[in-house]
């Protein structure tokens, strides 16, 4: 059996528990599993404090707006890392403050070069995940168990940039 | 529903997604980059094991009736524009938009700057989303592979879930998981395990 204190459990065991959250997901908030649209509260409600000229676009209006869906999902990513926190320290796991196959994968060890390059990719990651209305849990995980033709296309193409990239600019890990 | 029971809601859910995707090393840099490079396929056995689930739960609540489907509209300039970005971000920031923050709850310090280029990024699209969404983006219909088909939803729901049991058995048995984790469970086979030096092992003697 899993134990709550173990460091690793199967894929599997973690696959179905991911899979479970659909079950309140639709049920209570009637939307499917995603994480990429709270950037976009996020981002949107401080830009829009600084820029009000922001929030006439509807597209942040809609994702500002003070209901339970746009509040839960930023909850929601929050939750995950509380989550992983914990689980972490029950599992008496230490990390490094920078993974160590990062030094490898990037040639370098400079956490400063590893910060920029988070920085850049973050970027990108949310511009494409909004562009395609989904990232790995919208498109991923809910888009293909919905059978969505749109989403399995925007994770086929999620996957063809990721081994390109991963294969043309990082460095074999 | 009321914002405080839809933030108290997620929190909880949160907390269960994090805590699975700690348990299950997803989160970590090395599993993404590792099955970016296609040599470690931890990442993909959650990720099909969670649609697969995803699929049953959504076939029996569909099928008899207590929710309806949300699927998203088949936008496919978008969809593949959109897809090759998030997918060459996920591969440099080893992380996708979700496990970010596992990585920020056990300390990554590199995520919380993967955090705020997201934010911008997120920002950065709204500025161009009026403009994107008559040009790149355009409208299109809510496809479902089971309409296009002629069975019902529950059927087609049921058949990937078969199908994916079938494809993780044979990646299973051509490669366990635990192969995959690395001393460290962190997908790293290179270094040396804990919280000594990064150096690497010497070769073979």
């Amino acid at each position: 059996m899993p134990s709550l204190a173990d460091k690793a459990w199967s894929p599997y065991v973690a696959g179905v528990v991911i899979g479970l959250l659909q079950i309140p997901a639709f049920l209570i908030i009637d939307t499917a599993l995603g994480t990429s649209s709270a950037y976009v509260t996020v981002g949107a409600a401080i830009t829009g404090w600084l820029d009000p000229s922001l929030l006439k676009i509807d597209y942040a209006a809609k994702h500002v707006a003070a209901n339970a869906k746009n509040w839960w999902q930023v909850a929601l990513v929050a939750g995950i890392a509380i989550g992983a926190f914990v689980s972490m320290k029950l599992s008496g796991a230490r990390r490094h403050p920078i993974s160590p196959i990062w030094s490898r994968a990037l040639g370098s060890s400079s956490p400063g070069l590893r910060y920029a390059t988070a920085f850049v990719a973050g970027f990108v990651m949310l511009l494409g995940a909004r562009i395609a209305d989904g990232c790995t849990s919208g498109h991923g995980l809910s888009g293909m168990a919905q059978l969505s033709v749109g989403s399995t296309v925007a994770v086929a193409a999620m996957f063809v940039g990721g081994i390109a990239t991963a294969t043309l600019l990082l460095r074999r890990v | 529903m009321s914002v405080t029971l839809g933030i108290v809601t997620g929190l909880l859910m949160g907390a269960v997604f994090g805590f699975a995707l700690e348990k299950s090393r997803v989160f970590e840099p090395g599993m993404i980059v590792g099955q970016m490079q296609l040599r470690n396929f931890i990442m993909l056995k959650v990720f099909l094991t969670a649609i697969a689930t995803g699929a049953v739960v959504l076939a029996v609540l569909n099928g008899f009736g207590f929710v309806k489907l949300g699927p998203k509209a088949a936008l496919y300039a978008a969809d593949v524009v959109g897809g090759l970005l998030l997918g060459a971000g996920i591969a440099l920031a080893g992380a996708c938009p979700g496990t970010t923050l596992a990585q920020i709850g056990v300390g990554y310090r590199d995520a919380i700057f993967t955090l705020l280029g997201g934010i911008a990024g997120a920002v950065a699209f709204t500025y161009a989303q009026p403009w994107l969404a008559g040009s790149l983006i355009g409208t299109g219909q809510k496809l479902i592979f089971s309409d296009l088909i002629g069975i019902p939803y529950w059927q087609g729901a049921i058949g990937l879930a078969i199908a994916i049991v079938v494809v993780l058995a044979l990646m299973e048995w051509a490669r366990s998981w635990r192969a995959d984790l690395g001393a460290d469970v962190d997908g790293d086979h290179e270094s040396e395990p804990g919280m000594g030096t990064h150096d690497r092992m010497a070769p073979a003697e």
